[in-house]
């Protein structure tokens, strides 16, 4: 009994000294931020996108670099889910002070449109930097009958809604780029959605679907391996990594007026964090982006870099949302009209 | 030759065989920690290895994942609790071999077929991989389809005679399963205007609840009875011929589990369903019945999931595409240290191939040397107090479906699914049906859904499948599969008999 009884002293001595520390470390955390001495400790970077992909790679390389400039450690998690939604919402309930950070691709730009969430980035947020951009191709099997994007257009217009076309979901890049078809081609496909780059790729591969539209650098190793070919890019100039592959301006030149568009990753920050806050940030990120290593690894990823700040990553934002939004309103693929949610139209 | 060279690099490199063998003790540790996922541990091993060279982390990575999918079933068969989605079903059998004082049988069993299944999944990966990718990649939606659903014929023999209670707790989970949103049309289902809801329900903190929190409360109803621990028999370590028995079976369930893991929607979890399955309908003499304790059910899910490592790695190095969530991560060190995942990976680094082989091979060897050795240590866990054990694996499945997104959400779904469960096991209702479901329903609902979208018309749909020799294959097991359950067909196949 005695030998017991000191046992569940031993216990209730650990876990008092586990609360303790727990306490200490709390009471660190609620110090409160001042717009001089930022950043006095931890800086949470919250990706939106799953381990391993793009998104997550761009942000975990660009953190480890952006560390010294700063002056803090970056601590980064991943909270997917919801297309990112979940992880936008995060960032947004927390303190505004510089202090949490999102790490995102394009999706929040849509999130209203197609009524996932209520955010925002144009609303909700300030971008601290746009790290880069990448580009879309329309990609079929390599043993297709369509040598050219001519070939499939006339295919489709006989044909309507006979061709499938693989799609990442809504608001995704082949449901986007389906909608820009159809508005200025007037042509239709039979959508079949997947859950991302690598299914659609697979399913490619294996020919259950027709067409798709995929990320340069999620098709450019299928390419260089013979098993895709690209019919078109989504661009108005050819790409150094694929000079063969035709801009789709070349073929059609009325896509003009959407172009330049495709995913982008950035560096967001709450609406509400002060000025000086974002700029410390911004010229951190600004530093650890001239990094030749980092660029280095955004072109293997097929990015190209931006490092845009201040006005103009609100700028490029916007038209990236702009574009996006208006193109699937007029394609109908949504009842919500993007001039209710205050999204200007593209300047044409 | 040059090949043999690579493969032998990390059993000559002291560096590279020391990080194996790390992982793979650490991953056996880890995994067997209800929670603590192998995907959770290898994006750790992910961060930490940025400016390490590729082959260490590599290594490392390896063995953790090795290690890991295998440390699970400790947990399994120990405290009923499995340490991953590839574990559940080890624990059918494994729990109750425990129960009836062998869980050293059962340790030990499972250890020398994990080591099986492993080295095969390797092999097929070094002799076979370009063709079983080819094969992966034609695997349609409606062969997923039948893959689930026959996955979901488990039902019936995990009910354990209560066959309408597990029929509903199934259907319950597919509908669980269904939460959030919706990949295919984007609309949101069941969630009512949660954003919290769109991402829908995490399989594994439904694992954490169903087995972990609600057996927590179970046994808190029995917290003063003796343990296990008391009646434990004693043992020795099995003779050769009585190991040797188990080998057909295993070669069988190992070669579902390579397969399995190679394709890129269906992994360890569902490769060990399978396997489990096809032992409870082929061993015609089992020790026990399944379900009692019956030495083939630990073995045939042990062996699956440790063999569809290997089969991961197989879409994984020939095409670039992952095979499960942690292969995904894999590509991403891939990325990081420079190299293009593709179909060109072999060509241009090949050597990656065979190290990467070479280190499987070795993380199979340290998996069946700790595996054996740490049995004992292992088996302590049964003799500590409940008082002791439960409030410390509460904690565990908290933490544990937290980190899984950061989410606190998760950790109040676990909670749920504590309760949920604990009110079905008093009321004799079989809580894995409802894993299988949530585990399940997604998968028989886009697979449908896309395979119906991609046909013309019902009658396409239909005729689709008996199109393609593997549909027609997988429609035909399917259609024996159920029927072979039916009173018709036993009569018909006595009367056969009787000529």
């Amino acid at each position: 009994m005695n030998k017991y009884f000191t046992k569940r002293r031993f216990l209730i001595y650990c876990t008092a000294i586990f609360f303790f520390i727990l306490a200490a470390c709390s009471s660190n955390d609620s110090s409160g931020a001042s717009e001089d001495n930022f950043p006095e400790k931890d800086i949470n970077g919250i990706i939106q996108w799953g381990e391993g992909g793009a998104t997550d790679i761009i942000s975990r390389t660009l953190a480890s670099v952006a560390e010294d400039e700063i002056g803090a450690s970056l601590v980064m998690q991943n909270r997917t889910g919801a297309t990112g939604a979940i992880a936008t919402q995060y960032v947004y309930d927390q303190a505004a002070d510089g202090y949490t950070l999102l790490f995102g691709a394009e999706n929040p730009n849509l999130y209203q449109i197609l009524d996932i969430s209520e955010r925002d980035y144009m609303n909700d947020f300030v971008p601290v930097t746009i790290i880069g951009q990448s580009y879309a191709g329309i990609v079929v099997n390599a043993d297709s009958d369509f040598e050219t994007l001519e070939d499939l257009v006339a295919y489709a217009e006989e044909n309507p809604s006979n061709l499938l076309m693989g799609t990442s979901g809504e608001g995704g890049l082949p449901h986007v780029a389906s909608a820009m078809l159809r508005n200025e081609l007037n042509i239709e496909f039979n959508p079949i959605p997947y859950d991302g780059d690598g299914p659609l790729a697979v399913a490619l591969l294996g020919n259950e679907i027709d067409v798709t539209v995929l990320a340069v650098s999620a098709a450019q190793e299928y390419i260089d391996s013979g098993d895709f070919k690209m019919l078109a890019v989504l661009n108005n100039d050819s790409l150094d990594s694929i000079p063969d592959v035709q801009p789709i301006t070349e073929i059609y030149p009325q896509f003009e007026t959407y172009l330049p568009w495709g995913p982008f990753q950035g560096i967001f920050a709450h609406k509400d964090t002060p000025e000086e806050i974002v700029q410390k940030l911004s010229d951190g990120f600004d530093a650890a982006q001239n990094n030749e290593a980092f660029t280095e690894r955004l072109t293997d990823l097929g990015v190209d870099p931006l490092n845009l700040h201040g006005e103009d990553a609100i700028e490029f934002v916007q038209a990236n949302q702009s574009t996006s939004a208006w193109m699937l309103y007029e394609a109908g693929e949504t009842d919500i009209s993007p001039e209710e949610l205050g999204i200007p139209p593209v300047e044409k | 030759m040059e090949a043999i060279q690579q493969f032998l690099i990390p059993f000559l490199d002291l560096n590279l065989l020391f990080l194996v063998a790390a992982g793979t003790f650490g991953g056996i540790i880890l995994g067997a920690i209800p929670g603590l996922s192998v995907t959770l541990c290898i994006a750790l091993i992910l961060s930490l290895t940025y400016s390490w060279e590729l082959l260490d982390a590599l290594a490392l990575m390896l063995g953790v994942y090795f290690g890991g999918v295998f440390g699970g079933s400790r947990a399994s068969i120990l405290i009923n609790m499995p340490g991953g989605p590839s574990n559940v079903a080890t624990s059918f059998d494994g729990y109750p071999l425990a129960q009836k004082g062998e869980a050293r049988m059962a340790l030990t069993l499972s250890t020398i077929y994990s080591f099986v299944g492993g080295i095969i999944g390797v092999i097929v990966l070094a002799t076979l991989a370009p063709l079983v990718a080819s094969v992966a990649i034609n695997f349609g939606q409606r062969d997923y389809l039948l893959l689930a659903l026959l996955g979901l014929l488990l039902v019936g023999s995990l009910s354990k005679g209560a066959t309408a209670k597990g029929i509903f707790a199934a259907g319950a989970g597919i509908l669980v399963g269904l939460v959030g949103m919706d990949t295919i049309g984007g609309g949101a289902r069941f969630t009512f205007g949660s954003l919290e809801l769109m991402s829908g329900v995490n399989f594994i903190v439904a694992l954490l609840g169903l087995f972990g929190m609600s057996e927590i409360l179970f046994q808190l109803r029995t917290l003063n009875q003796k343990g296990v621990a008391s009646f434990l028999k004693k043992t020795v370590f099995p003779p050769l011929r009585f190991i040797l028995k188990f080998l057909p079976i295993s070669l069988r369930v190992s070669i579902i589990g390579v397969f399995v893991g190679a394709l890129p929607g269906a992994g360890g979890e569902i490769a060990a369903l399978l396997g489990y399955d096809h032992a409870k309908q082929t061993v015609k003499k089992p020790n026990r019945k399944f379900g009692e304790g019956a030495y083939e059910g630990v073995i045939a899910p042990e062996a699956a999931n440790s063999a569809a490592i290997g089969g991961a790695l197989i879409p994984l190095l020939t095409l670039g595409i992952p095979g499960d969530a942690v292969t995904a991560i894999f590509i991403g060190a891939l990325f990081i240290h420079g190299l293009q995942p593709g179909p060109l990976l072999m060509e241009q680094s090949g050597d990656l191939f065979w190290v990467m082989v070479g280190s499987s091979v070795l993380a199979n060897v340290f998996l069946l040397i700790f595996g054996l050795l740490v049995v004992s240590i292992f088996i302590k866990i049964v003799t500590v107090p409940k008082q002791v054990l439960l409030p410390i694996i509460a904690v565990i499945t908290v933490i544990g479906s937290y980190s899984i997104n950061n989410s606190i959400t998760d950790v109040y779904w676990m909670l749920g699914f504590g309760i949920i469960g604990f009110i079905m096991k008093i009321n004799k209702f079989p809580v894995a049906p409802l894993v299988l479901g949530i585990i399940l329903g997604p998968l028989i609902d886009t697979s449908f859904r896309r395979a119906y979208m991609g046909s013309d018309g019902f009658g396409d749909f239909l005729f689709g499948f008996v199109n393609t020799p593997i549909t027609l294959i997988l429609t035909i097991v399917f259609i024996f599969t159920m029927l072979g359950q039916t009173n018709i067909f036993t009569t018909i196949k006595g009367k056969l008999k009787k000529g």
